[in-house]
């Protein structure tokens, strides 16, 4: 059976790497949603600090907040633990210490990866190559999904990788959602005819989960923003959804030993899910409904390490 | 390329070409090949080796402001080529000198026969630092104690291959052994094709047998552990590599545990899961703070209780390094004669040991033809080569000797033999040894081939890669 030690590793490896795809994706479709806006709306880059998270950071060590600034911090700075070079040097480290029970394939791709994102960082920040290097991010790390889904056993360090992977997915659609509500509390506040570009906004909230296809084909129609919610929320079948991500969790849980202590914490997030309005039109109602999320989701991630990692139960 | 460009260093044997520059018979395929290829395209082929090297994360660690850094394995593209019939020779020799030295640990922490019969002196077990008196009366199955071990050969300039040292505590390298080959089957894919190289793969799967063999009567399907430093260690890379090949858990000291039942446990996410062998790769001291060093992390406390009980089997078996030691290697061509009744197949360097007056004042007159080795290091430290050494650093090592005479032995120089060497864009010659694997269980195994590692700064005999040494493949060829 798999090392408590390990799984730890497997564990952060696969959220680290998630985070680095993540924020790839959201660096990416974001730089490509802001030259589709009117100057004077959204044309800060501050929301993209409040998606990926360190914002205090930031601006510790910030007196401009303009994209460059902005960009390098999210992408390439390695004081910056959530940046993609960071994740991606993080997610190495932990897999250095858990090579033997993953693909050795699996193992190249993060290698590869860490080479290319530690030597090419800076062209992750220059506008004309950022699309390039991000997309690499995103294909490498896709890459090595493919590797384990084709090669490797359905074993413990498998369901952690999976675990790890929802776990982080899930996270980060709720965050995007966040801060989509949050913006729309502050459209409140502005001039008539910005709405004009609410659908520019919702289609980047998409784009930045990799949902715009998926959603257009189950939806049919032009984007509205409860279904826009709805899907990232409910829809099971989509796997960057919060829903089909609790659904991963509780497979994984099932598969991993101890179940009946690790079952409660996935059960918690559906319940709440259950209970959530599916609307987008309070922002504020919204914006407290992620909150309440990621909590839930932290306890998901409190009751693996408790269970697998300290052995406490 | 012409032939002309394989030159060969003066005074030394060259393992692919003779004193005039003609292939040896082994390596006739190889150097052929190397002249059509030409120099550009060689080139081309090592760049891409290193491209791999760096791609497949092979690395070694080396330490530098106390701090572990991880530095791509270096690998020269050109092979060393050893004939299938020497190799046979070389591959009986060794295991003739395993058994002897296993039959002597056996005695050691038993009967003494050795030393009651007057053949090894009783002062060098008592003064001996790798003598682990916790391990006296002690039975391991099939009295085996060194279960793998690395013995360094060198050969010298008539072509003579010699034992260098046995290496029976921790030796590492075997993991580049099987990467250098994936490596020099893509840079010389039409050679492997052409000729009969004896494939290296099968240790990993010989390994994995002879530890299932330890585990304790009554278990079919022992669970086994790599027991490893951690990432920090110098030879990591290598302990995943290993515990990956044979289906292992790579564990750390704190990830295991003994129960009050006396058997070893791993913590796993499904709580504890009893281990039956343990391939420690941390060295004796360090495995059990209770009974060797009680500061140490590394270890768990314990394990010594649990092996002593036959709980749990350890390869190798703690206390085996009390035969891997300079000044106990001079004795083991006397080993194998009294143990095996067998004059030794493979001959030592003749060693000059300091302990003995005679033999010391020889080493301190004549110091600057030897090299001066110190009895317990590893890794080349503390190592001084008399005729390149000054006269401070030469009186230095007198008074080393002097002051501890038992921990100093000397060597004539031999004149390490080279192979041609890609280094700068050039094919140099460069010095070379070699370092096989065996196996011991209930029977014994030789890599084919092993580990050469190859002193990449010209002129250098030093060849450890923590002192800028490379590493080659090794062919055994079929002729």
């Amino acid at each position: 059976m798999l090392l408590s030690r390990v799984a730890d590793n497997v564990y952060w490896g696969s959220r680290y790497l998630e985070r680095a795809e993540d924020t790839a994706r959201v660096v990416r479709s974001f730089t490509e949603l802001i030259l589709d806006l009117p100057t004077g709306i959204a044309s800060s880059w501050e929301p993209l600090l409040a998606v990926v998270g360190g914002r205090d950071q930031f601006d510790a060590s910030h007196v401009r907040a303009e994209e460059s600034d902005i960009v390098r911090f999210l992408v390439a700075d390695e004081s910056n633990h959530g940046s993609v070079v960071a994740s991606v040097a993080q997610a190495r480290e932990n897999l250095r210490t858990a090579r033997e029970v993953l693909p050795r394939e699996a193992w190249q791709a993060v290698n590869d990866l860490y080479l290319f994102t530690g030597h090419d960082r800076e062209s992750g920040v220059d506008r004309r190559s950022r699309a390039r290097f991000l997309s690499r991010v995103i294909t490498d790390s896709q890459r090595l999904d493919g590797v384990l889904t084709g090669s490797m056993r359905r074993d413990e360090a498998y369901e952690l990788w999976r675990l790890g992977q929802a776990i982080e997915r899930a996270d980060m659609t709720t965050r995007v959602l966040g801060v989509r509500a949050a913006s729309l509390l502050a459209l409140a506040e502005q001039p008539d005819g910005f709405e004009d570009f609410d659908e520019v906004q919702w289609m980047g909230v998409l784009r930045s989960l990799t949902a715009l296809q998926m959603y257009q084909r189950s939806h049919r129609g032009p984007i509205d923003a409860d279904s826009v919610v709805r899907f990232l929320l409910f829809d099971v079948a989509f796997p960057r959804s919060v829903a089909g991500c609790v659904q991963r969790i509780s497979e994984a849980f099932g598969r991993l030993p101890r179940p009946e202590h690790t079952m409660p914490a996935a059960q918690a997030v559906v319940d709440l899910l259950s209970g959530l309005p599916a609307r987008a039109s309070d922002g504020r109602e919204l914006d407290q409904a992620m909150d309440r999320v990621q909590l839930a989701l932290a306890a998901v991630h409190d009751t693996v390490y408790d269970t697998f990692v300290r052995g406490v139960i | 390329m012409s032939m002309a460009e394989l030159r060969t260093a003066a005074g030394s044997w060259d393992e692919l070409v003779d004193g005039e520059g003609a292939a040896r018979p082994a390596a006739a395929e190889l150097v052929q090949h190397l002249d059509e290829l030409g120099l550009a395209e060689l080139q081309q082929r090592q760049d891409l080796a290193e491209l791999d090297i760096v791609g497949m994360g092979i690395t070694f660690t080396v330490y530098s402001d106390g701090r572990g850094i991880d530095r791509a394995w270096p690998f020269d593209v050109i092979p060393r080529v050893i004939g299938a019939d020497e190799w046979r020779r070389i591959e009986r020799g060794l295991v003739q000198r395993l058994n002897a030295i296993n039959l002597f640990i056996d005695d050691v922490y038993h009967d003494q026969r050795i030393v009651k019969e007057g053949v090894f002196p009783a002062h060098l077990l008592e003064h001996s630092v790798n003598f682990r008196p916790e391990c006296v009366g002690v039975s391991p199955k099939y009295g085996v104690w060194a279960h793998i071990s690395g013995s360094d050969l060198v050969r010298d300039a008539d072509g003579t291959m010699y034992v260098l040292e046995d290496n029976l505590r921790v030796p590492s390298g075997v993991s580049y052994v099987l990467e250098n080959r994936a490596i020099s089957k893509r840079a010389f894919a039409d050679l492997f094709a052409k000729q009969s190289i004896l494939p290296v793969d099968a240790y990993t799967d010989e390994l994995n047998r002879m530890l299932s063999s330890l585990a304790p009567d009554g278990v079919p399907e022992p669970t086994i552990a790599v027991l490893t430093p951690g990432i920090f260690n110098s030879a990591y890379f290598e302990h995943s590599f290993l515990a990956q090949r044979i289906g292992a858990a790579l564990v750390e000291g704190a990830d295991l545990v003994v129960a009050d039942d006396e058997c070893v446990y791993m913590r796993t996410i499904g709580g504890l899961e009893r281990v039956h062998v343990i391939y420690r790769r941390v060295d004796d001291l360090f495995i059990d703070p209770e009974v060797f060093r009680p500061d140490s992390a590394l270890g768990v406390p314990g394990l010594m209780r649990a092996w002593r009980a036959g709980n749990v089997a350890i390869a190798n078996a703690p206390g085996a390094g009390v035969a891997d030691d300079k000044v106990v290697y001079a004795w083991v061509p006397d080993m194998i004669r009294y143990y095996l009744a067998e004059e030794p197949l493979l001959p030592n360097v003749p060693t000059y040991r300091c302990l003995y007056a005679d033999e010391r004042q020889y080493v301190i007159d004549h110091i600057a033809e030897l090299v001066v080795k110190p009895a317990n290091e590893s890794g080349g430290y503390g190592l001084l080569i008399g005729n390149r050494a000054s006269r401070t650093e030469l009186d230095a090592a007198i008074a080393n000797i002097e002051a501890d005479p038992r921990n100093w032995v000397a060597q004539p120089i031999l004149s390490l033999s080279t192979a041609p060497t890609l280094c700068d864009g050039q094919i140099e010659p460069r010095h070379l040894d070699l370092r096989p694997f065996i196996l011991s269980g209930a029977t014994n195994y030789v890599s084919a081939g092993g580990l050469t590692r190859v002193a990449l700064r010209r002129g250098s005999l030093v060849v450890n890669s923590s002192q800028g040494g490379g590493s080659k493949d090794t062919w055994i060829v079929e002729g």
